[in-house]
């Protein structure tokens, strides 16, 4: 049964509900949806499941983007119903056709609706006696939602109706989903893991497309790790091709001629004693210079043209000319095709990971399919222009980054504000927690650091290096300790001579090294930080989103806390080396939802700054 | 034919035009170029008075503050008179040029007034900036039920609203409006103005701390040395009540009213 339909505006006004149903609603699905789904660019997928105490809903989707509406279904999770997707359709086609801005009353489409849920109801009835239910649906789907671009979507799809809460079985069976769809590609293999991890938790999320482990998903695992632990950990099928865990010997190097920063070496632990010991009058940190971004819109401009010149050779100028002036009758999967298609290499060639860019041109195609292109507007700058607009809005701070507001609260409450910061090796986890100490030390801020990098031979002597041009407290108990309780005897060591903050520097591991994600899992739960940075090179393209996604994943999966503190910030390093191939920057924050907190841009203690987020969308869309 | 071939005909065209030009303007006498660049430049001043004076004549009205605050039954009852079935988050403005509802029914010609609800979800702030410079007054709903929760919050975004260029270079006043009032449990107006005082004024702290360079804006608020109270601000910050599921809208109301006269 169908617990709710309902009919709203983009603007947020609901125009119809089926009053037949009438059943209130657990918990508050839509507005989930929309706020962690549909306005975090994942409008592309199929469905989205929705758990509230004592409720389980599956929520399906589809849009008027001409007339700017949204119709929603939604029902219980632990029914399999097919119609769903075709009743959408119908309900969509009939409602457009009585619309109109003007009018809020629509107690007339009631009758309809019956009607058409009946319709629905045995279209689905016949499909299942004809014995291929599935696929049938599913090639609908695809169709009509036109959203199906790889069939990944609907791998999911079908995987939910199956979950009913079982926990541990599910965990078993999710991993044959993507078969059982007909759909056989390599991917599924990937989609398995991530559904059967989240299946096991009793939810599951739909925008899976092509095995990212994405952020609603770990919003979930934040949510509750209750039971099927087990589950969580057998079903994990590793991902295709894998970078192996390479030391980079410093990739800085090569740019730049003199690694000013560099004390990774022990052995130059005696030279680093003639370095002149303060280092506190190297200017301000770049935190804390306006970036004087120009917008040079005639460039801008005329980029635009050139691009869209391009396109228009290819699909012939005249009937793109004529499109452009009479204003196309309305944009169809066809039109956006290849102008999407030309947006995501140039996501791709930007180094944004090839799975992000494809989600992202989903979405934006779900947001701009049926909208009527205005006059003298060309499909490709409508789209370009749509997928600004996403872009500004992933990559704006869902939460406020004012770390001074945080310290200065953790002040007033008499502890020290704990930063730990986390990573794969050679990063730049400790040069940049030292660009940090140096931008909270020119705030007055005073910071001690920890060298809870136990691991590796050099690290604590690289730290005390930092930490003496500094002139800062450092925190240190040599090798073989446990780095928790470094972690907790430096905090209390804090609390006792009155630090303001503390910056804890920890091994730089592989995202796949157990013993070592346990440990650091063990720290962040022992220790409660305030805050847990992922240093990340803004080199990695594809890896990226696998660095990440494992990382929150194995913190809640080794937590013993029913909600597992996640990564919740990143700072991004070697910033000046990557000229414009910033995507790095995008594909984090997508898959951690995240912000950018810090970026590191140079040898310096200086070289720290703040994402300039019109820069980045205007550096990746050029 | 092709595109550059046309291309190369227009340019030709206009250095056509343009020695065309040139010529014209060496035959006809001085004083008539003079008088010429007068009225041009005449004109140019004259658009640029209207545009001047069209903005001080504003009657947009912004209505912004957190998701779930209630400024989007706020439009609709402003617009409408009603809450039709309710709303959901927006995910995008809602924009439109009317007469009050409640004056819908009183003669005589009234101006209409160009009201905007921009959503609360974070991800769409930046939709704020297009709309803040054209404000005659900015309403902040606040809500006052689910308010404790959200207090940092909304002070983070009413400090936001309260520094952005538009609203210090051209004074908009501010209502911050606390909604939800038909709700025993709603918070009183004092007890919320206080809340958001008492936060602004650590915010501000952070953030002159900070504010050296790196944050975005660089207005600061009230009175150093002080414990921050809107009544430092340079622009009017007024707070008011109002419950948009029962209607009870009229401070809302005489707050439009003030600044665009009807
Ligand atoms: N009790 C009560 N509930 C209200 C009142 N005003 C709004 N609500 C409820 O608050 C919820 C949010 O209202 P909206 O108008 O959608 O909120 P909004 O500020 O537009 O939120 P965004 O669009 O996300 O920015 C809805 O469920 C309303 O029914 C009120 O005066 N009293
Ligand atoms: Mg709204």
């Amino acid at each position: 049964m169908l617990e709710q339909l309902l009919i709203f505006t983009r603007g947020g006004l609901i125009l119809w509900t089926c009053r037949e149903i009438g059943n209130a609603l657990r918990g508050s699905p839509i507005d989930t949806l929309i706020r962690s789904c549909l306005l975090e660019e994942r409008s592309g997928a199929a469905s989205y499941s929705y758990d509230a105490p004592g409720a389980a809903y599956t929520l399906k989707w589809t849009f008027h983007n001409e007339l700017g509406l949204v119709f929603v279904a939604v029902y219980q999770r632990i029914l399999h119903l097919l119609y769903v997707d075709e009743l959408l359709e119908m309900v969509k086609d009939e409602f457009s056709k009585i619309y109109e801005p003007k009018r809020m009353v629509y107690n007339d489409f009631d009758d309809m609706f019956q009607q058409l849920k009946k319709e629905a109801e045995d279209l689905a009835e016949k499909m299942k006696k004809s014995k291929q239910p599935v696929k049938a649906v599913n090639a609908n789907l695809g169709k009509k939602q036109g959203l199906g671009q790889k069939g990944g979507v609907d791998g999911g799809n079908k995987k939910k109706s199956g979950d009913d809460g079982n926990g541990d079985e599910e965990g078993n069976k999710t991993k044959n989903y993507g078969y059982e769809n007909g759909h056989s590609n390599g991917e599924h293999v990937v989609n398995g893991e991530v559904t059967a991890v989240v299946g096991a938790n009793g939810k599951e999320n739909r925008s899976s497309n092509s095995g990212a482990f994405d952020k609603d998903k770990l919003k979930k695992l934040r949510g509750g790790k209750n039971g099927g632990k087990k589950t969580n950990t057998t079903a994990v099928v590793s991902k295709g091709p894998k970078e192996e865990p390479k030391k980079k010997p410093r990739v800085w190097n090569d740019s730049a001629p003199e690694t000013k920063l560099d004390f990774t070496d022990p052995v130059s632990e005696n030279g680093a004693d003639d370095v002149p010991d303060v280092a506190m009058d190297q200017g301000e940190s770049m935190m804390d210079r306006e970036e004087i971004f120009s917008s040079d819109s005639e460039s801008e401009e005329e980029e635009l043209g050139k691009d869209a010149k391009v396109e228009t050779k290819k699909t012939g100028w005249f009937s793109s000319m004529f499109n452009s002036i009479a204003g196309k009758a309305s944009l169809d999967k066809a039109d956006l095709e290849p102008a999407l298609k030309a947006l995501k290499d140039r996501l791709m060639t930007k180094n944004v990971a090839e799975e992000i860019a494809e989600k992202l041109c989903e979405s934006v195609a779900a947001s701009l399919e049926g909208k009527k292109l205005a006059s003298f507007t060309r499909i490709s700058s409508t789209v370009q222009a749509a997928m600004e607009e996403a872009l500004v809005r992933i990559l704006t701070p869902r939460r406020s980054i004012d770390i001074m507001r945080d310290v200065h609260a953790a002040k007033d409450q008499g502890k020290p504000y704990v930063v730990v910061f986390v990573g794969v090796n050679g990063v730049g986890k400790s040069t940049n927690l030292a660009k940090v100490a140096y931008w909270l030390l020119q705030h007055n801020v005073s910071v001690m650091m920890a060298a809870c990098d136990t691991f590796r031979s050099g690290a604590v002597e690289q730290l005390r290096t930092h930490a003496r041009r500094l002139q800062i407290p450092i925190f240190e108990k040599g090798y073989e300790k446990d780095p928790a309780i470094v972690a907790k005897e430096a905090i209390q060591e804090a609390s006792r001579n009155g630090s303001d903050v503390v910056l804890v520097d920890t091994a730089g591991r592989m995202q796949d090294n157990e013993p070592l994600m346990r440990a650091l899992s063990k720290l962040i739960y022992v220790n409660t930080p305030d805050l847990v940075l992922f240093v990340g090179e803004a080199l990695v393209g594809n890896d990226a989103v696998d660095q990440l996604s494992k990382f929150n994943q194995k913190l809640a999966d080794f937590s013993p806390s029913p909600n597992p503190r996640l990564i919740d910030g990143i700072l991004l390093t070697k910033f000046d080396t990557i000229d414009d191939k910033v995507g790095a920057a995008l594909s984090m924050v997508y898959i951690s939802g995240a912000p950018v907190m810090f970026v590191g841009c140079g040898q310096s203690y200086t070289d720290l700054k703040k994402l300039n987020v019109k820069a980045i969308v205007k550096t990746l869309l050029k | 034919m092709d595109m550059e071939n046309l291309e190369t005909r227009v340019k030709i065209q206009i250095q056509k035009w343009i020695v065309e030009a040139q010529e014209l303007i060496q035959r006809t006498p001085p004083s008539q170029l003079y008088a010429a660049v007068a009225v041009v430049g005449f004109t140019i001043l004259l658009l640029i008075l209207i545009k001047l004076f069209k903005r001080t004549s504003s009657n947009t009205i912004v209505l912004t503050g957190l998701s779930g605050g209630g400024k989007t039954i706020l439009f609709y009852q402003l617009r409408d008179g009603s809450s039709h079935l309710g709303t959901v988050t927006s995910m995008e403005p809602n924009e439109g040029t009317f007469v009050l509802h409640t004056e819908t029914t009183k003669k005589g010609k009234i101006k209409p007034v160009h009201i905007v609800d921009v959503p609360g979800h974070s991800r769409l702030r930046a939709k704020l900036d297009e709309f803040l410079p054209q404000a005659a007054g900015v309403v902040f709903v606040v809500d006052a039920v689910e308010f404790l929760p959200n207090c940092r919050a909304a002070s983070e975004y009413l400090y936001e609203v309260l520094t952005s260029a538009s609203v210090v270079k051209k004074n908009t006043p501010v209502l911050i409006l606390c909604n939800k009032v038909d709700k025993v449990t709603a918070h009183t107006k004092e007890f919320i103005r206080k809340q958001l005082e008492k936060e602004i004024d650590k915010l501000r702290a952070s953030r002159t701390v900070v504010s050296e360079a790196d944050v975005t804006n660089e207005f600061t608020l009230g009175t150093p040395g002080e414990a921050f109270a809107f009544s430092q601000c340079h622009n009017k910050v007024s707070i008011g009540e109002a419950s948009g599921l029962t209607g009870e809208i009229t401070q809302l109301e005489e707050f439009i009213r003030n600044l665009v006269k009807a």
